[in-house]
């Protein structure tokens, strides 16, 4: 018995060593965010790359997409190399917050909470929460889906969108939670569930994309923006790409990425 | 984050309790004089083991959907086959475990050595009674430290069935940490993964100590 509280004792120290170790680097991180990435050079990006058209591997396994894009130039002009990190989406504040990456920018909306423990920029796209099923199913509004399976991706707006709605939310059987929105659009395929709710952005571009016999239900649960998300404490950072971004839009740059990407200028950046 | 520790007990369990029989008539197949027989089992093992698990999941969940897709789509029918994802999860690690304890069963029973078999026919003893009073309870002693180690990984590999929407423990903990923004229910899940792993080794251990009736 001895032993075990003598491990338990030093597992505890360890612990909150550890814990001790992370508040004070974020505390003495501060303001020097800007000049910190400055003088390292690489302003990485955190995302989730099988978000297509906002960030995604094409046919070279590049990631490409709108954000990159757009962060691709920003990067540039904070006078920085740019990197795209795929990372898993569960553990996108984790990968924040310990400093793997310096932003999340992969069509990420701003919501109350996550404004709470991050740094946001201004909106910069608007978005949906929409729910795609089959062709064949029969389901034709947000009603027909009482009594059926919801997919959707873990740790994403969906999943907020789909409580929020509370009629929605207590009409439907159950949620099933997929690491990404690939898998649960395979897992509607299959007809394992019978609806998928995702980004709207995302859902367009996909069904265009591969053509599989699904369509959008004209009822969105949610309307979001997407913004981009720095640490707690990297103001000086989140300012510099506010800023910066809002030159591009003046200057005509997002218009062109929107355009390339989307067909048109949907960009909302300092509206 | 409950909810999610039941359904990998229940994973955790229900794997064990098929897949620890399962494994013997795997193992017998792999041992047999049938060359058709033994060898149809070798190319199962060498897949099986051969593959990740996480792949394995894929394609028992996934496979027969995609599969009736694709017959519809070339012959016009409308064939329409899943099955619930909680049943594909725990088949395919039914049949990943089965695989692995089997050539652990295989190392137990080629250890025993072949003048035991040679005295228990001088005895009178039939091939039955020989395998299962003279051979099993032996095999049974030498591969428990094995079978140890694979259960204590099975524990750990339940935390896989989430890549096919399974809400289990660590897949909760995960979304339970992006929603609150905190890394506390990873460290909760953690304790339990080896609270869990506590109690495999220490009913291990006792199995040993009981039998060990000879030492």
């Amino acid at each position: 018995m001895k032993k075990i509280v003598k491990a338990a004792v030093v597992c505890a120290a360890v612990v909150s060593v550890c814990f001790a170790g992370c508040r004070k680097q974020t505390k003495t991180n501060g303001d020097t965010s800007l000049s910190d990435l400055k003088s390292r050079g690489v302003f990485v990006l955190g995302l989730d790359d099988s978000f297509p058209p906002l960030g995604f591997r094409n046919e070279n396994n590049e990631i490409v997409g709108y954000d990159i894009d757009l962060a691709k130039e920003v990067a540039k002009r904070l006078g920085a190399e740019f990197k795209a990190q795929p990372i898993d989406w569960d553990a996108k504040e984790m990968e924040l917050n310990t400093g793997k990456i310096d932003c999340i920018w992969n069509g990420f909306t701003i919501t109350k909470e996550r404004e709470e423990a991050l740094a946001f920029t201004k909106p910069y796209l608007n978005n949906e929460q929409v729910l795609v099923v089959r062709n064949d199913s029969g389901i034709k509004s947000l009603a027909d889906m009482s009594g059926k399976v919801v997919g959707l991706q873990s740790g994403s707006s969906a999943q907020e969108a789909v409580n929020g709605n509370a009629g929605f939310a207590g009409s439907i059987k159950n949620q099933i939670l997929f690491k990404d929105n690939v898998t649960a659009l395979n897992d509607l395929e299959i007809r394992g569930v019978d609806g998928v709710v995702m980004d709207s952005v995302v859902a367009d571009y996909s069904i265009a994309a591969t053509k599989k016999p699904f369509s959008v239900i004209d009822e969105p649960l949610s309307k979001e923006e997407y913004g981009v998300a720095f640490r707690k404490g990297d103001i000086a950072l989140r300012d510099e790409v506010q800023k910066i971004l809002e030159e591009m839009q003046k200057d005509g740059t997002a218009a062109a990425v929107s355009i390339k990407w989307f067909g048109r200028d949907i960009s909302v950046i300092g509206k | 984050m409950l909810q999610g520790s039941v359904t990998s007990l229940e994973v955790f369990f229900l794997t064990l309790v098929f897949a620890v029989p399962l494994a013997l008539p795997v193992a017998a197949g792999r041992m047999t004089k049938n060359k058709i027989l033994s060898a149809v089992t070798k190319i199962f093992l060498l897949i099986i083991r051969g593959t990740p698990l996480m792949l394995q999941l894929l394609v028992v969940y996934f496979g027969p959907g995609l599969l009736c897709i694709w017959i519809n789509k070339q012959f016009g029918t409308d064939i329409r086959l899943t099955w619930p994802r909680f049943l594909a999860a725990n088949v395919a690690l039914i049949i990943n475990y089965a695989a692995y304890f089997a050539e652990i069963y295989r190392g137990g029973i080629e250890s025993v050595p072949q003048g035991q078999y040679e005295a228990a026919k001088v005895l009178g003893y039939t091939k039955n009674q020989t395998f299962f009073y003279i051979i099993l309870p032996q095999v049974v002693k030498r591969i428990i430290p094995a079978m140890g180690n694979e259960v204590i990984t099975l524990v750990k590999d339940t935390a896989l069935v989430q890549i096919i929407g399974v809400s289990e423990l660590l897949r909760v903990a995960q979304e339970t940490q992006s929603r609150l923004f905190s890394f506390m229910p990873l460290f909760v899940a953690g304790v339990f993964y080896f609270v869990m792993n506590w109690a495999v080794e220490a009913i291990f251990v006792r199995i040993e100590k009981r039998l060990a009736y000879y030492k």
